[in-house]
């Protein structure tokens, strides 16, 4: 027989369940994520972990810029409010934290994601395009994320890696025939899409050497550089993250080894740099280093869109310095707040993703050339202009028009681009519809 | 203590799983994709309860079973399009297999010999996807289950499909670990965890003995480790070092002699981030105390669970409800 006792913590079980299970089946909003008030965005980044230095400046960058839109009035009156989670860089936890921001946090859309395999990875479990869930301003520049077959709701911010190795194996064929040449590239999706553009250029290397994400260190840099140095590589090219040029640079400075460095766009940071070499001074191992970007250089403080994110910096994120990580965070920023603006006064994610079909192309930004995403491509930018960089770790354009070159990640030639970048919008506050 | 019979825990195992999928309908997605998660867990704590708890071999490397499985069913799915339910075969059998050979070495070690291989297991095996191209590198190996049938209607999501496939599948599975701890087979794991020579001088052979757990409960973490490629991915940081520590640490806080235990583990395991997460909201956010408090929280109950219930909370509430009757 049931005792009293007992029967009276049954009664409590049944109870606290039937509630659970009446509250969780309330309806949810007409649109997740945008409410009177706010509209909910959500980003996951290496903020702890070997990735970090550097890249963890992306996301509060982009929240600092979010709290300025705030200011002065949000997004036809709603506050942006961007949830930030660390991914470490790791694609299993990529999963994990994409998965919390969509059905804990209830987030309108992804924005300014980091990382080839980690978006791989959660385009592949989370399924963000069958669910229709927006990723906009991807940073990361692997050419398999332009295909909108297979990611109709992911949009790619940087130009693609595949773009960039045709752009840089125009310049070393024009600039160092008949050096010996040599690459460092990641043992992924990054690496074999640059791969890809050395090859379609027809660039080959005398020494190749790949490296496996997250083993960048010190210790595996010197191996590295002994291969390079054993191999007499004249004209050496780190197509790299940002922690592994920073061991390859570190290392061969302590041993003397002076190649022609050519930086690929995605580890030529100078924050990096330093934190990794734990030397405030260790910009100075980028003098003369060849390099390419697609945005103007953070130290250029003639750039209006520099200067405008340097004043945004200042006041929204006090003592971080500015640099290449926080001017790539506010861009995707700037260019958001225009993607929200231009999904209507009630955006829902079917009109984010119409609107960034439609008038992505439009959007201003920082970045010399606009956005190549249509119906039919989710590419990002896609000119890049080529410099050296000085003692100070700025990029100095080789001429004095910056020229911006431009390709397609196909076979297509190496051009000149003719698009000029658009003004940026008045006290850099998007008025677009 | 009182068991139920086979039919009677046939029945029960069967309700528990009608009461998960009626539940699993009122409940929002994020606790559903939590649902599947503590299924897997569960199945990989179970693992080492049959390993550890029962024939009293040790091992800080399951993760690397786990690894071996989910790559198997993957590699299957991937090079020889398999269906999904075979993949899972292929993963129980494969990852049997490898436990099979290393129970060889493991039936000549013991203690922390034992415990340092299948940690150096743990630690090398994924980071052999990134040296063998066919495996898939860091990005590893697509691994679906597949779209959830289309008669189940539009409302009927993804993570609900994941959570059905991994109950049914976890819920058979401990049945028949159930049904086979309380056989001859697991009297004679009893024997040899309580006291290997004087099993032996009763005629159980010890390393036979000790290969069959061995590479059963290698299979098992396989199962649960192609569970897991379905839930998340099937890439080496799917199955990091601290994978193993985890599914540990779930087996001690079950009680490792408990198989039922293991659910309460993973309960456990999946809900302490959760609160994690609200002590952290409330701290102010702060990202060093959101990354390190769970592992933190974990380490207490650990500490806590080793010093006043070594066996589990389950085995000390079965021993005071038997003094409660002796009484």
């Amino acid at each position: 027989m049931i005792s009293l006792r007992r029967k009276k913590s049954i009664l409590a079980a049944v109870a606290v369940t039937s509630f659970a299970l009446v509250a969780s089946a309330v309806p949810a909003n007409a649109e997740v994520g945008v409410s009177s008030t706010e509209i909910k965005l959500g980003t996951t980044v290496p903020m702890t972990g070997i990735a970090a230095p550097g890249y963890s400046k992306v996301a509060p960058a982009m929240k600092a810029y979010f709290e300025y839109i705030n200011d002065n009035g949000g997004v036809y009156g709603r506050k942006i409010n961007l949830v930030i989670k660390d991914d470490r860089y790791i694609p299993q936890e990529a999963i994990n934290k994409t998965n919390e921001l969509i059905l804990k946090d209830k987030v309108f859309a992804l924005v300014g994601q980091l990382g080839t395999a980690n978006h791989l990875a959660v385009t592949s479990k989370v399924r963000i395009a069958s669910r229709n869930i927006p990723s906009l301003f991807l940073n990361t520049g692997y050419s398999g994320f332009a295909d909108v077959k297979k990611f109709k709701t992911s949009f790619m911010h940087f130009p693609t890696y595949v773009a960039e190795a045709k752009i840089l194996s125009s310049y070393i064929k024009e600039n160092f025939t008949g050096k010996k040449t040599c690459l460092l590239v990641q043992n992924d999706e990054f690496g074999a899409d640059a791969e890809k553009g050395f090859a379609t250029a027809g660039l080959t290397f005398d020494e190749t050497v790949k490296y496996v994400s997250g083993t960048q260190s010190a210790t595996t840099a010197q191996t590295w550089i002994t291969r390079f140095a054993g191999a007499k590589c004249e004209v050496v090219v780190l197509f790299s993250v940002s922690s592994a040029t920073a061991a390859a640079l570190g290392v061969a400075s302590a041993a003397g080894y002076k190649p022609q460095w050519i930086l690929g766009s995605v580890g030529a940071d100078s924050t990096t740099l330093k934190i990794a070499l734990n030397n405030p001074q260790a910009q100075a191992l980028l003098n003369g280093a060849i390099g390419v970007s697609f945005m103007p250089d953070a130290l250029d403080t003639t750039d209006e869109y520099v200067k405008l994110f340097r004043e945004v910096n200042t006041k929204y994120s006090p003592g971080v310095d500015f640099d290449t990580n926080v001017l790539v965070g506010m861009n995707a920023a700037m260019l958001t707040v225009q993607a929200l603006r231009a999904a209507g006064q009630n955006p829902t994610r079917r009109s984010l993703i119409a609107a960034m079909e439609s008038k992505g192309s439009t959007f201003a930004s920082a970045a010399y050339g606009n956005l190549a995403v249509s119906r039919t491509s989710r590419a990002g930018f896609t000119g890049y202009w080529f410099g050296k960089f000085n003692l100070a770790g700025a990029l100095i354009p080789l001429d004095a028009g910056r020229t911006v070159y431009t390709t397609d990640s196909a076979t297509g030639p190496v051009t000149k681009a003719s698009a000029k970048r658009a003004a940026l919008p008045a006290k850099g506050i998007p008025t677009n519809s | 203590m009182h068991k139920l019979s086979t039919k009677k825990a046939f029945i029960a195992y069967f309700a528990f799983g009608w009461l998960l999928l009626i539940v699993a309908d009122r409940v929002d997605e994020l606790r559903v994709y939590q649902g599947a998660t503590i299924a897997v867990t569960t199945l990989a704590i179970a693992s080492i309860i049959l390993l550890t708890g029962y024939s009293g071999q040790v091992s800080l490397g399951q993760g690397a079973f786990l690894a071996v499985g989910a790559y198997a069913a993957a590699l299957s799915q991937t090079y020889w399009q398999s269906p999904f339910w075979f993949t899972l075969l292929i993963a129980i059998l494969v990852s049997a297999a490898f436990g099979f050979i290393l129970a060889f070495a493991a039936g000549r070690m013991s203690g922390p010999y034992l415990a340092g291989t299948t940690l150096a297991l743990a630690v090398g095996l994924p980071t052999l996807a990134n040296q063998f191209s066919f495996l898939g590198g860091e990005t590893g190996l697509v691994y679906d289950a597949g779209l959830p049938p289309e008669r189940f209607g539009e409302e009927f999501t993804l993570y609900k499909w994941f959570f059905w496939i991994a109950a049914f599948v976890v819920l058979i599975a401990m049945f028949l670990l159930r049904n086979l701890l309380n056989s001859r087979f697991g009297r004679t794991w009893k024997a040899l965890r309580a006291n290997s020579t004087a099993a032996s001088l009763c005629g159980v052979n010890v390393a036979q003995s000790k290969i069959t757990a061995f590479t059963i409960s290698a299979g098992v973490a396989g199962l649960a480790g192609a569970l897991l490629g379905m839930v998340s991915i099937v890439a080496p940081s799917a199955f990091p070092l601290s994978l193993s520590f985890t599914i540990i640490t779930g087996a001690i806080l079950a009680g490792v002699t408990s198989l039922l235990g293991s659910m309460l583990g993973a309960v456990i395991l999946v809900v302490i981030p959760e609160i994690a997460d609200v002590i952290a909201h409330q701290l102010g956010d702060s990202e060093k105390i959101t990354t390190n408090l769970p592992g933190f929280i974990v380490s207490v109950l650990l500490i806590l669970t080793v010093l006043f219930s070594p066996n589990g909370p389950a085995e000390a509430m079965r021993k005071r409800k038997e003094q409660h009757a002796k009484h």
